[in-house]
């Protein structure tokens, strides 16, 4: 992605003003930012929507898996990146009764035979431990549940690039920290994944590279924990862990080093603070 | 699910679906086709009855279509019976209306056929889940798109309700009185119709990514992961029973059934 | 009259037959700021839900104050307590954030000038100074949570209950809910909170409610219920940050806010 500019139709300003980005196969990327930041818009660029079916002007370019976005069909964009947007319930496609069939919905629309169909959505269903919900039907799920079912129906189709905005805003913590396993597994298997998240602790964990969107560019990136430490955080409504204020506080009262690199996960803070 | 559909281990549930939507369509071409007051009647003991009971959904049948079917019934005799322009055979009367034996003869007519199309189609629901019979439909050569309409908006529709219901308690905890006069009642519904129809556009846009972005807009031979057995028996009776009912039918249009009393 | 919310004995069964709460007796005096934790089905959404007559329940009382809200519409309770839904979009109607905010107090029967000087005030307070004219719709996430809450705060209700208030919010707008929060607790207003949020929780409220399948497995002190890891395990709650890493630092006194750790940080230095 280099110099994104993009307006929704309509609109009297951009939502991104510029934005440089670049993800490779095998890696996972995290990116933050404040409550309308742009990340819905920039998740939707690069998975081709905008401005395929919203509309609007994007300037500057967009290349997926050597695929020039603008050039391309949304179909060609589709085929190599998946997208998990924000609410489960809007994912659940309606088409289907169980679980079973509507993981399997997306294949079943590239006609993918029935035999292989069928061992993927076995395989995809065990690693998302959702096996003992394949009878039922999605709308009876819980919405923890439903983002799994949701994360799954879209892990199936094998996408070289798997954008996700917020899929673990429903679930609990082991919830939440087999999603980002998961996320780690696919990047060994080649797949680029880009998480729109703001659990920062999970990020610190699992994200390779850190970018922060702030009034619609990147405005830091570099691994979690040097982006986290940047005393910019709060200005760009990042936030930071309980580790990293309690570690700035510390190095302000001198019970730290000033040099101290600042802790994000609690590994991080073990290991700052055990000394 | 606001389906009618009951789960029960019986060989009218394991038919394919197509078979028994050809099995009402037949069910109501011979009850239009047969030109007797009895034939209505005889299809609802012989077939439906039987099938219902096989089912094991007689009881639901009952009280469903007895449902909508009573409140209708009478409905049509009281108002044939008193205002059936070939009453002559007057059976009792109130003030200056007339009540006719031709009126009750029609509606009873007139009723049986309601009856026997109403149980029929109950039966078919109350026996088929709508996603198998999707299924089987586009399987079929229903086009994708209809069929996702018609099961996206039967799922969805209680999840709508839900929706609707949320939004009513979300204004009464904010002091919206619901109860009262029609002209309190009419107030009352911009601060709960708002939210919901702001609700269903982003629904739809939100729903129209995540279908794209799993290929559903793909022009592309599609497949099926559940596929819905069709065995060759029930192909060759979907045709017998097809081809008798349109007999029946092309027989009535040639006026070549004999007569018998109270035709219609 | 002290708005204390009584609980006694609290079963609620579902029509379809499902118990959601399983006897629960609390009582929240007036002024205190609570939070209830627990997995989602737990029956914390049922438990409140309770206080403002959305539900009644099938054994048992709840009293707000003088009232027994068996009977009592919520249009009524509404006066006693403000209730602000997780989803915002379920509620917001209004062309305008004034009249979206306004309209609670209105139905309240609330002067109009006075509704005027509450609207203000409320938008102030959830961090939306001068959008009055704003339609809602044009409006982030985050901020049409923070509509919905103003609208709640219009109605300057002794009670006011918040379901997951944090949902949605970026790091500014959790730390201006935590401020809200402390602010009608200053004023003697009670705060029930129902929260995944362990930091928030731990930060910003005096009691903590850990609940699962329909029952109250703790109750406490936000140290006192973080200690209980078997409850904790039981509702599939963690322990705040700094919780966990005292405990992995060995250390035994607990800890719920960085001024806290800091604090026992220069005690072993």
């Amino acid at each position: 992605m280099t110099g994104v500019h993009y307006a929704y139709p309509d609109a009297d300003h951009e939502v991104l003003t510029g934005v440089d980005l670049s993800v490779d196969a095998g890696q996972v990327v995290g990116i933050v930012g404040a409550s309308g930041a742009g990340k819905t818009t920039l998740a939707k660029s690069i998975a081709g929507f905008i401005p395929h079916s919203e509309g609007g002007e994007l300037t500057g370019s967009v290349v997926v898996d050597g695929l020039k976005v603008a050039d391309a069909t949304l179909a060609q964009v589709v085929s190599r990146v998946g997208l998990v947007t924000q609410n489960p319930f809007n994912q659940i496609s309606g088409a289907k009764y169980t679980v079973r069939e509507e993981i399997a919905f997306g294949l079943e629309n590239l006609g993918v035979p029935r035999d292989e169909m069928s061992e993927r959505v076995d395989a995809v269903g065990t690693r998302l431990g959702i096996r003992e919900l394949f009878e039922r039907s999605p709308y009876a799920l819980s919405g923890g549940q439903m983002q799994l079912v949701a994360i799954a129906s879209m892990m199936i189709m094998a996408p070289r690039v798997l954008v996700m905005d917020e899929p673990t805003s429903q679930l609990d913590p082991s919830g939440s920290r087999l999603v980002f396993d998961i996320v780690n597994g696919l990047a060994d298997d080649g797949t680029a994944v880009v998480i729109f998240e703001h659990k920062l602790e999970l990020l610190r964990e699992h994200a390779d590279v850190l970018h922060v969107l702030a009034d619609g560019v990147i405005a830091r990136s570099g691994s979690a924990r040097e982006v986290l430490a940047d005393p910019r955080t709060d200005e760009w409504g990042v936030g930071s862990t309980r580790f990293t204020r309690a570690a700035r506080r510390a190095i302000e009262q001198k019970l730290l080093p000033a040099t101290t690199a600042l802790p994000v996960s609690l590994e991080d803070a073990k290991a700052v603070f055990s000394k | 699910m606001s389906t009618l559909y009951l789960d029960r281990p019986s060989p009218i549930h394991r038919l394919n679906p197509i078979t028994k939507l050809i099995g009402v369509l037949a069910i109501i071409l011979l009850v239009f086709a047969l030109p007797y007051w009895w034939a209505p009647l005889a299809i609802l003991v012989l077939v439906v009855v039987p099938a219902a009971l096989l089912a094991r959904v007689g009881g639901r049948l009952l009280l469903v279509g007895g449902a909508i079917l009573v409140p209708l019934l009478l409905v049509v005799a009281i108002g044939q019976g008193f205002f059936n322009t070939r009453g002559e055979t007057i059976l009792f009367s109130i003030g200056s209306f007339d009540f006719a034996l031709e009126g009750v003869l029609f509606a009873a007519a007139v009723g049986g056929r309601t009856a026997v199309l109403v149980t029929a189609a109950m039966l078919l629901l109350l026996t088929t889940h709508p996603g198998k019979l999707l299924s089987a439909l586009s399987q079929n050569g229903m086009p994708p798109k209809m069929a996702y309409v018609i099961s996206s908006t039967l799922q969805m529709l209680p999840a709508f309700r839900t929706r609707a219901d949320s939004i009513i308690l979300a204004q009464r905890s904010r002091g919206l009185k619901t109860r009262g006069n029609p002209i309190r009642r009419f107030a009352v519904l911009i601060p709960l119709l708002s939210p919901l129809i702001l609700g269903v556009f982003v629904d739809v846009d939100e729903r129209s990514t995540a279908m794209e972005a799993r290929a559903f807009a793909s022009t592309g031979p599609r497949t099926a992961l559940e596929i819905v057995k069709d065995p060759v028996g029930e192909k060759v009776a979907r045709w017998v029973v097809m081809l008798l009912a349109v007999g029946a039918l092309v027989v009535s249009f040639m006026g070549l059934y004999p007569e018998m009393s109270w035709p219609l | 009259m002290s708005m204390d919310i009584a609980v006694d004995g609290l079963v609620f069964t579902y029509p379809s037959g499902v118990t959601a709460l399983g006897g629960i007796t609390v009582s929240v005096p007036a002024g205190q700021r609570l939070a209830i934790v627990g997995q989602n089905g737990a029956g914390k959404t049922t438990l409140v839900r309770h206080f403002n007559g959305i539900f009644q329940p099938t054994e048992g009382t709840v009293r707000i104050g003088d009232w027994d809200t068996k009977g009592r519409d919520i249009a009524e309770l509404a006066a006693r307590v403000g209730y602000v839904f997780q989803n915002p979009d379920e509620q917001l109607f209004a062309r305008s954030i004034r009249d979206e905010v306004g309209f609670g107090p209105k139905n309240l029967g609330v002067p109009a000038d006075e509704i005027e000087a509450r609207v203000t005030a409320a938008l102030a307070r959830s961090g939306l100074v001068g959008m009055e004219d704003t339609h809602p719709y044009h409006l982030s996430l985050s901020e049409r949570k923070r509509v919905a809450l103003a609208s709640v705060l219009a109605m300057e209700t002794p009670i006011v209950v918040l379901d997951e208030p944090t949902t949605g919010q970026d790091a500014r707008g959790v730390a201006l809910i935590g401020e809200v929060v402390a602010e009608l607790a200053a004023e003697g207003r009670t705060v029930v909170a129902i929260t995944h949020d362990m930091d928030f929780c731990a930060e910003n409220f005096d009691r903590v409610l850990v609940m699962a399948d329909g029952r109250v497995i703790a109750d406490g002190t936000p140290a006192e219920a973080f200690s209980r890891l078997d409850a904790l395990e039981d509702a599939h709650v963690e322990p705040p940050q700094l919780e966990r890493l005292r405990t992995e630092l060995g250390w035994a006194e607990p800890v719920m806010s960085v001024d806290e750790f800091v604090g026992q940080l220069k005690t072993r230095a």
